[in-house]
This record gives C-alpha cells, sequence and structure tokens, in this order.
C-alpha cells in the first residue's frame, strides 16, 4: 500500500461468444485512474464476463484489454497484477488467515518477514488485527470478506476488481461493508471494478456506472445521472423504478421538443430538450418521486389503489383509465391539500417538465 | 376415558430396529468367528475355542509362503496405487469439471474396468501380457492390478475436485500464482482427501484380490489371498484365521493411518 | 451498438486459452494405459475365442450353447445373481430405511459396522461360514441344543451356503446404494400423505417406496454385477455344487486348459457385465437429466 498513481483500466472492442451466445458484443469501456466503476445490470447481461476478460480469466473473441495503457490481452491472470474479491470469497480452505493473505506476496518472492509486516497491515487495515491464525471456516461472512479483501490488496494491484463482493452477506453488513469499502477505495486512491446486479450497491459505491443488457453497455455515467436521465427504458426501468409514457411529439425546434402525453382524459403537454421528427411517437419516464398529485387541476385524472408507508417515503400506487400498468407516486408526505391521500380518491397527476425524461426508444 | 394420554410405542421403529440387530449380528458373524479361532489352541478348528493360545500366529511366521506371499501383495498393493495416482489424477482433474461429451465420456471409461468380472480381465490379460512378454512376472500382476486401481483413484478425486469451487484456482492465478505454483499449493492439497480415499480403496482392493492375482501365480508372484486360498482347499486348521486376522489389522490400521495423515496435511500444508 | 459496430469488428478471433485446470490432454496417460491393458485384451480375448489350433470356429460357443450342461451353468449364473439381487434387497431395503429414519445418532456406528466387512478379505468371511457351519460348529449346535435337529447338518457344501455367503458380502452395496437415495427424500412428504389420511404402510407404499426407486434400481444392477463376476465364494462355500461361469472358467484354467473354452465362457460374462454396464449409464443419465 505505497504511493503509486493509479492506472486507468480499457476495453476497446472486446467481444465474446460461448458457442452461440453473445455474452459480449463488441464493447469499448474506459475506466479513469482512481475511479470506481459499477457495472450493472440483470444475471447473464455479460457483466461478469467483462470482469473475468479485465482479470483474464477469459480470452476475448476480438479486441484489447489495455491497463495503464499497456495492452494486456494476452497476459496470463498471474502476470496482470490484479486483485480481486470474488463472490464467494475464495478463502482457500486449507490455509490460515494470514497464510491466505501472504499468499500472493509468497508469490512474488517477497522475504518472510515483509510478508509478515504486510499481512500486520493489511489485517489492520480491515479492521481484523490479531486474525493471523485463524481458519476462514472459523470466521463470520463479513469476516470472511474482509480477509478476502486484504488478500486482494496486500499485493499492492494496479487494479482492484470486485465481483458481486458484498452479494453473499446479509442486508444490515451489506450496508456497513458498501461504505466502508467505498472509503478505504478512496483512501487507497485505486482503480476499481465492481460487478452487481444490486441497483443501490452501485448507486452508492461507484463513481460511475455502467448498465448492462444482453451483452452491451446501453449507458454509463455518474450514478445521478444515469438514474435522473436514463437514456432507454430498460436503463429507466432497470435503475429503480420508472413510469414511463407514450408522448407525441406536436413541435420540434432548436434542439427542443414539444410533447403531449395523452392519459385517460387529460392531455400534458411538456417542453423538453432533444431531437425528434414532427409527429413522432415516443416512450418519455418519470420517477415516481417527480410525479405530482393534486386534489384538482388539469392533469391526468387518476384513482388512489394501494397506500404502502415505506418508512422514509410513502408510495401510492394510481389506477388511469386506459392505462393497463399503474403509475407510482412517492411523497414525503401523506397530506394532499389538507386531507391524507386515502385508496378510492380521485386525484390529478402531473409533472415538472424538467424531470420528464425523453427515452431513446420509438414509441410502439 | 378418552382423555387418558398413552404412550404410543411406536412398533415400525421396534420391528426394524430389531431386524437391524439381527442384520449386523449377521453381518459380524463369520468375522468375529475368524478373529476368535485364530486365538484358539487346539489341532482342528471348533468355536467357541478352549482355551487361548498365539500358536497359530507363530505358525505364519514359520510358514514361509505366508509371509513370502504378503510381502509380495504388500509391494503389489502399494506400486499399484501409487501409479494409478501419477495416472489417474491428472486425468481426473482435466476430465471432472469439463462438461464435454468427450470427457464424460473418457471417465466412464476410466470407470469400466469396475463393471467388468475381474476374473475374465485377469484371463485375459494372462494370455495378452504373454504374447507380449511378459506373462508371468511381477510386472504383470502391476499391471493388471493398476487397471483395477485406476477407476478408485479417478473415482474419488473426480468426487472431491467437482466439490471444490472453480475460483480458489483462479483466486490463485489472480494474486500471482503460474500453473504449477497454484497446482501444488491449491489444488493439491484440497483434493488430497480423495486422493488419500481413492489410494485406499485401491490398496484393499489389490490386497484382497484374488480373480486377477490366481492367474499370474509363480512361487515368486503368489500373493497373499492366492497362497491362502490353496492352503484353505488343503488343510483346514486355524493358521489361516491368524493370517485373515493380521490381513484386517493391516487394513484397520491402513485406514486410521490414512485418514491421520490426511487430516494433519491438510490442515497444515 | 448498432449491427454496424458488429460488422466493423476486425475478422481476428483469437483462439481462446485456458488459464486455469487441466486440458482433456491430461487424461490422455491414464486412457491410454486402460486402452493397452484392459480394452485390448479383453477384445483380443474376444478375436482370440473364435480361433482354435485349426484356425476360425466357433466350436466354443456352439458347444457352450448346445451342449445342456453349460447351457444349464450359463442360466445358473444369471439365476445366482437374479436371487442374490432379490435377497439382498428384501434384506438390504429396511435397514437402509430404518438407517435413514431412525438411526439418528447411530448413523455413525451403522456406516462403520456396513464397511467393516470391506475391511476384511472375502476369504476371512467365506472362511468364517465355513466354521459357523461346519459340522460341530455354532449353527448345529445351537440348533440341536434347541431340540430341533438330532444330528449335525451337512450345511457346508450345501447350495444355500452360497446364497448366504454372497449376500453377506454384497448386501452393504444394496444398503449404501438405497440409503443414498432415501436420504434425499424428505419425511415430510410421508407425513403428508398419512395426514391426508393414507395409513402408515400406504404411505410409505405410494410416496417413499416409489421415490427411492432409483435408489433401489442402483444397488440391484450393482449387486448383480458383482454377483456375476463372483467365484470364490462358489468354489469354497458351493462344494461344487453351484457351478457358474467364473467358477467354471476357474476350473478350465486350473484342470483342462481348455484357453479357447475358457475364454469363450469369459467373452459371454462379458456381454452380460456390458449389459449391465449399458444399464447403469441410462440410470446415470435419467438421474442426471432429473436433477
Amino acid at each position: 500500500m505505497t504511493d503509486r498513481p493509479a492506472l486507468s483500466v480499457a476495453l476497446e472492442d472486446i467481444s465474446k461468444t460461448f458457442g452461440p451466445v453473445h455474452a459480449l458484443r463488441p464493447t469499448s469501456l474506459s475506466v479513469e485512474p482512481g475511479e470506481m466503476l459499477a457495472l450493472l445490470g440483470p444475471s447473464g447481461c455479460g457483466k461478469t464476463t467483462t470482469l473475468r476478460v479485465i482479470a483474464g480469466f477469459e480470452t476475448p473473441d476480438t479486441g484489447t484489454v489495455r491497463i495503464g495503457g499497456v495492452d494486456v490481452t494476452d497476459l496470463r491472470p498471474n502476470r496482470r497484477n490484479l486483485g480481486m474479491v470474488f463472490q464467494n470469497y475464495s478463502l482457500f480452505p486449507h490455509m490460515t488467515v494470514g497464510q491466505n493473505i501472504a499468499f500472493g506476496l509468497r508469490m512474488r518472492r517477497v522475504d518472510k518477514a515483509t510478508q509478515g509486516q504486510k499481512v500486520r497491515d493489511a489485517l489492520a487495515l480491515v479492521r481484523l488485527a490479531g486474525f493471523e491464525d485463524r481458519f476462514a471456516h472459523q470466521l463470520s461472512g463479513g469476516q470472511q470478506q474482509r480477509v478476502a479483501l486484504a488478500r486482494a490488496l496486500v499485493t499492492d494491484p494496479s487494479v482492484l476488481l470486485l465481483d458481486e463482493p458484498l452479494g453473499a452477506l446479509d442486508k444490515n453488513l451489506r450496508e456497513g461493508m458498501q461504505f466502508e469499502l467505498r472509503q478505504l477505495q478512496k483512501r487507497l486512491d485505486i482503480t476499481s471494478i465492481l460487478v452487481t446486479h444490486d441497483q443501490e450497491e452501485a448507486l452508492t459505491m461507484s463513481d460511475r456506472v455502467a448498465v448492462l443488457s444482453a451483452g452491451e453497455i446501453l449507458q454509463v455515467g455518474p450514478p445521478s445521472a444515469v438514474y435522473e436521465r436514463p437514456r432507454n427504458r430498460f436503463v429507466s426501468e432497470f435503475l429503480g423504478t420508472a413510469n414511463v409514457f407514450e408522448a407525441t411529439v406536436e413541435r420540434a425546434e432548436g434542439g427542443r421538443l414539444a410533447l403531449a402525453v395523452a392519459a385517460g382524459t387529460a392531455t400534458v403537454r411538456s417542453l423538453v430538450p432533444g431531437e425528434g421528427i414532427l409527429g413522432g411517437r415516443r416512450l418519455v419516464a418519470v420517477r415516481p418521486e417527480k410525479i405530482d398529485v393534486a386534489r384538482n387541476g388539469d392533469g391526468i385524472p387518476a384513482r388512489v389503489v394501494e397506500h404502502v408507508f415505506r418508512g422514509s417515503y410513502h408510495a401510492y400506487s394510481l389506477e388511469v383509465p386506459g392505462r393497463a400498468v399503474p403509475v407510482f407516486a412517492y411523497r414525503q408526505t401523506p397530506l394532499v391539500d389538507g386531507a391524507a391521500l386515502a385508496p378510492g380518491d380521485a386525484v390529478r397527476l402531473g409533472w415538472p417538465a424538467e424531470w420528464l425524461v425523453l427515452l431513446d426508444d420509438e414509441a410502439p | 376415558m378418552r382423555a387418558r394420554r398413552r404412550r404410543r410405542t411406536d412398533w415400525a421403529k421396534v420391528g426394524l430396529g430389531t431386524f437391524v440387530v439381527l442384520f449386523f449380528l449377521f453381518v459380524m458373524a463369520p468375522i468375529v468367528v475368524v478373529v476368535v479361532v485364530s486365538f484358539g489352541e487346539a489341532e482342528f478348528i471348533s468355536f467357541p475355542i478352549q482355551s487361548v493360545s498365539l500358536r497359530w500366529y507363530r505358525r505364519i511366521v514359520e510358514y514361509r509362503p505366508f509371509i513370502d506371499s504378503l510381502l509380495v501383495s504388500l509391494q503389489l498393493a502399494f506400486s499399484s496405487a501409487l501409479l494409478a495416482c501419477l495416472l489417474g489424477i491428472p486425468a481426473a482433474l482435466a476430465l471432472a469439471r469439463s462438461q464435454r461429451p468427450l470427457a464424460q465420456a473418457l471417465a466412464t471409461f476410466l470407470l469400466a474396468p469396475l463393471s467388468m468380472p475381474a476374473i475374465v480381465l485377469g484371463f485375459a490379460l494372462l494370455y495378452y501380457l504373454s504374447a507380449l512378454g511378459f506373462g508371468v512376472s511381477f510386472d504383470a500382476l502391476l499391471v493388471a492390478h493398476t487397471v483395477i486401481a485406476i477407476p478408485y483413484v479417478t473415482r474419488n478425486v473426480i468426487a472431491v475436485y467437482r466439490a471444490v469451487p472453480g475460483d480458489l484456482e483462479e483466486a490463485a492465478a489472480i494474486l500471482g500464482a503460474g500453473r504449477f505454483e497454484t497446482f501444488r499449493l491449491v489444488t493439491l492439497p484440497l483434493i488430497k482427501p480423495g486422493v488419500f480415499a481413492g489410494s485406499l480403496f485401491a490398496i484393499l482392493i489389490s490386497l484382497d484380490n484374488l480373480p486377477i492375482s490366481f492367474f499370474f501365480g509363480t512361487s515368486s508372484t503368489n500373493t497373499l489371498p492366492v497362497v491362502m486360498l490353496s492352503y484353505l482347499q488343503n488343510q483346514f486348521d486355524p493358521s489361516v484365521a491368524a493370517v485373515c486376522t493380521v490381513q484386517m489389522a493391516l487394513a484397520v490400521v491402513a485406514l486410521l493411518v490414512v485418514e491421520r495423515i490426511g487430516d494433519i496435511r491438510s490442515a497444515s500444508v | 451498438m448498432t449491427a454496424g459496430d458488429i460488422a466493423a469488428v476486425p475478422a481476428r478471433r483469437r483462439r481462446a486459452r485456458r488459464f486455469v485446470g487441466l486440458g482433456l490432454g491430461w487424461s490422455l496417460l491414464a486412457v491410454g494405459f486402460l486402452l493397452a491393458f484392459f480394452l485390448l485384451p479383453l477384445i483380443d480375448n474376444g478375436i482370440k475365442s473364435f480361433f482354435g489350433p485349426d484356425g476360425f470356429s466357433t466350436a466354443p460357443y456352439r458347444k457352450l450353447l448346445s451342449d445342456p450342461y453349460y447351457l444349464a451353468v450359463t442360466w445358473r449364473t444369471l439365476q445366482v445373481s437374479a436371487i442374490v439381487t432379490v435377497a439382498s434387497l428384501l434384506v438390504g431395503y429396511p435397514v437402509a430405511y430404518f438407517f435413514v429414519r431412525y438411526a439418528g445418532r447411530w448413523q455413525t456406528l451403522m456406516i462403520m459396522l456396513l464397511i467393516a466387512p470391506l475391511l476384511t478379505s472375502i476369504i476371512m468371511r467365506t472362511f468364517g461360514w465355513q466354521v459357523l457351519f461346519a459340522r460341530r460348529g455354532v449353527v448345529n449346535v445351537v440348533l440341536r441344543d434347541l431340540g430341533i435337529i438330532e444330528r449335525p447338518l451337512n450345511l457346508v457344501n450345501d447350495p444355500a451356503m452360497v446364497y448366504v455367503g454372497l449376500v453377506h458380502v454384497l448386501v452393504p452395496f444394496m444398503v449404501l446404494s438405497i440409503a443414498a437415495v432415501l436420504q434425499r427424500i424428505d419425511p415430510r412428504l410421508e407425513e403428508s400423505a398419512m395426514i391426508l389420511g393414507a395409513g402408515r404402510l400406504r404411505a410409505f407404499l405410494s410416496v417413499t417406496l416409489p421415490l427411492s426407486l432409483d435408489g433401489v434400481a442402483t444397488g440391484c444392477i450393482l449387486v448383480f454385477m458383482l454377483t456375476n463376476g463372483s467365484f470364490i465364494t462358489m468354489l469354497l462355500l458351493g462344494g461344487g455344487n453351484v457351478v457358474t461361469l467364473p467358477l467354471l472358467i476357474y476350473q478350465q484354467f486350473n484342470l483342462t486348459r481348455d484357453t479357447a473354452f475358457a475364454g469363450a465362457m469369459g467373452n459371454v460374462l462379458l456381454v452380460f457385465a456390458v449389459a449391465c454396464l449399458f444399464v447403469q449409464l441410462r440410470l446415470i443419465a435419467r438421474r442426471g437429466v432429473k436433477a
């Protein structure tokens, strides 16, 4: 854990097929030095394949992997100087904690005394000082996870790969570890790539999120940008909840579109930035917490179907005549015009124009 | 009356339990009888014995064929197990995790000797090896016993290796271990229980093998079971009981030693 | 990414390499060894059995399949295997059932007692039966003391002894095969059948038994296969009364040295074994699909 500049990682046109399955369509991605990038997607989307290509466990069919600008595509995993935390920690069951952590140092022919010192430092770093002589099976899940982290960091790797590192922990422990891991990563200034299917984990821990589906990267960006400005329907629905509407382009000028969302008996008009054809049908999305609920007005008519209290907010499921799926609204308070919303109430829905997100998808 | 509680006797359990006790009496009876008989004093076999003596154990030591064939048997058992490990472990590692149909077919082939009647194999091997120029010899025995030992080693190592998560070896690789270091420091210690179990089975089977060994019998290549069989067919005195008891004791000791070594090693490497 | 991007990708495809684990090539040593010293000898033996001193001849097979004596031996081989298999099943199933459902903390002891016989030689166990069933052996003494018999029975060399000996050797395999499958059956299935009104026996017959047939099949095929190749028990306990193919091969080899004929009998035995192996593989394949 010395001071050395963090390295970048770059994938250029990487593709990988397993038999007839396109695990990864030609994909390019770059990770800045010191950055934590999350690869987020459902299982089978190619996020794990991407990580395994970077690790060197899979040879890509095409393309180049660069670490710190150097082409490592044909380098064996043991020569890439990476650190990796596996989903089930993969601690060697026949070795003590100390031997596990020292393994990478041993491979690098570090002398015994230095090994001992570095193992102690690494254990202190993950707050497990004095655990050298235990075996993995004597530790709790959270402790095993820390040992795995110490083992991955002790060799001072150029990049840290995290494959669902918190997936096997229970919820409370997971939230605590998310912050701890993130702080450690920042403090050590180590370029990191996190694979996860948990959107909350991706949003909490990373500088940037890459959302993958069916072997393609759909969108890359800072968590807030990807959340607030999802590019298409998949991203909007995979990352949080989205109310997707069909809209008609009524005017297109100067990089702005006037959109009309017709639902029930009302039409809501909004002006949003974007390009489009006059009269085109497009999909738009509004996050539930951006939905305005009013008792009266000229918004979309709806009826409250269900109310659920979720601790920090109130969730409402609303039925709009002529619409197959409900509209969801999240509110800090149940009060609208001084009275609490209750199932059966007739309401009007709207949204601030700036929170209407124009999606890439054409409406069907 | 209706509220009266009574403890119901589980007749199914009692019945089955009795049956199981009788079953184990049946299983253990002939073995116990032989052990007891071996400590008898009388010239002829009788059970129960009248007085205890070790004379039949002395007889083993005095009767050269017993000792000679025991040494042949031990040498044969250990060298065929070793050879089977050298051949079978790499094969097991290569085949265990592969999903390819070819791998499955090869694994099945490596286990096939278990399913073939040993007497046919022994007979066929005798004439085949004779044609190759080493018909009746220790080498021929070694080849034949290795054929039988390979399935035991392969099967056990495959089973253990399949239970070892593949990412342990990947973890070693990412930490900087090359192929050989990964094998020596991670794979081998983890498959050790399978190697020991497989070798133990191979050794026990070899020590007990008659259907193959008797085809290759000469005064210098007779194994213990072959000598015992011919002794039993000609004489009927308790010395065979003593040999059987010694053989069993060796097997038990081997089992304990192998298990102990396996444990200590796999915990400390 | 669009289709255009995919088309623009260079045609060069890397060959996937393996970084962890061994390639199939590493199995070649063992496979080669067994090809040379297992498969080839058996094939060689098969071919040789068609060639007597005067060239090609099917005489050994004609003798085997037409002579009433040899035909009877072949038939008896299958018969003995079938009887031993059924007997092992009847004895072994209750033991396996008890082991899984009732044994509790006695399971370890039961396992040890089941494995213990495997640590002793077949000769030892056969010899034990000889002692027990001898003219002045325990069984005769007990039967006489109980007043069931007056004069000692000549039990050794009785065909029944062969069956006792074989079941003794092979029943642990049956118990272990059945127990392995029974262990995976949820006892609550049987309980829910009883809640639905089935009697205990009905519940067992309609739920547990059908579910355990996989283990029964595995155990049966194993015991059948192993009996098919046995001859020591027949030799030592049968007194020449239970002659099967393996025993005949042993005798032919020791006495007449009629190798062509012994080879032919071996091949018939081999055909039985291959048939068993085939059934066994089908069972495994079916289980694989289920799992």
